[in-house]
């Protein structure tokens, strides 16, 4: 087979065209910057789990320690209770007669 | 360089940069990857550049064919970037589409005759650019086209036109 001349073959390389640079270049190689307000507004941040658990554990424990302790428990004035009464273990009745003492 | 010159930059050479490496990988997504770290080497290291010793634009065409055969080696690690031996036989015409032929033809040269094939032909980079581009003699520049033109010759004679007609069409008559 006859191979092309020099003419034949240029002519046939400038068929095989090359397709521009796609508008997705720019982006990668420029991202753009959000501004901080924006970026307050719908920006995500990635935390690894284990530290979202450890800083779960000292907040919950920051607020356990940070609650006010109760009162100690204090009788209420004009009430009596009888609990620390005992019954009398050993009777010793003392006769007590008039012009004695 | 300062960012706007590194934007302008980036501007005047994506098509080259985007075009060389698509056609040497025939692939959009590798292309725009390799363009991608071209143009991030020159924003992280613009002092590589240096314009006493050639233009931006191959410069940038030689990072990009740095990129592109290390791509290569790590995909077709044993093949020869230069095979001497490369049978150049008349492909086989499956396709009406002279353009699918014609980048299948450039595609299957041995890669260092691809490169300055298409430096030469496409991007239209002067002997010396292409030199610096591949970092070769311009005499290895030389040898390399003519051995790519001559295979080319060869593969796509399938498409000599009979008695010097030629198609205008993109098709094969």
């Amino acid at each position: 087979m006859e191979p092309l001349d020099e003419d034949e073959l240029n002519h046939l390389l400038r068929k095989w065209e090359a397709p521009s640079a796609p508008p997705s270049l720019k982006q990668r190689v420029f991202p753009a910057q959000k501004p901080w307000l924006s970026w307050l507004l719908t920006g995500s941040i990635r935390i690894p789990v284990p530290a979202l658990v450890v800083a779960a554990i000292v907040i919950a424990l920051w607020i356990h320690h940070s609650r006010p302790t109760p009162p100690a428990h204090v009788a209420a004035p004009g009430s009596v209770s009888l609990a620390d009464f005992q019954p009398v273990q050993q009777l010793q009745p003392v006769l007590v007669t008039g012009g004695q003492r | 360089m300062t960012e706007n010159e590194l934007k302008a930059a980036f501007e005047d050479h994506k098509d080259a940069v985007y075009r060389f490496a698509w056609r040497m990988m025939n692939s959009a997504p590798a292309a725009e990857d390799v363009a991608q770290d071209v143009f991030l080497s020159l924003l992280r290291q613009p002092a590589r550049f240096d314009p006493g010793r050639g233009q931006l634009r191959s410069f940038l065409l030689g990072i990009t064919r740095n990129l592109v055969l290390k791509r290569w080696r790590d995909e077709y690690r044993w093949e020869e970037l230069n095979d001497e031996r490369f049978p150049a036989k008349p492909l086989t015409i499956e396709s009406d589409n002279i353009a699918e032929i014609v980048g299948e033809a450039v595609r299957s040269l041995p890669p260092l005759q691809r490169e300055v094939l298409i430096l030469s032909e496409y991007e239209e980079l002067a002997l010396d650019e292409i030199a610096r581009a591949v970092d070769c003699e311009i005499g290895t520049v030389k040898s390399r086209l003519h051995r790519a033109r001559e295979n080319l010759r060869r593969m796509l004679a399938p498409l000599k036109p009979p008695n010097g007609v030629r198609s205008n069409h993109g098709t094969v008559r």
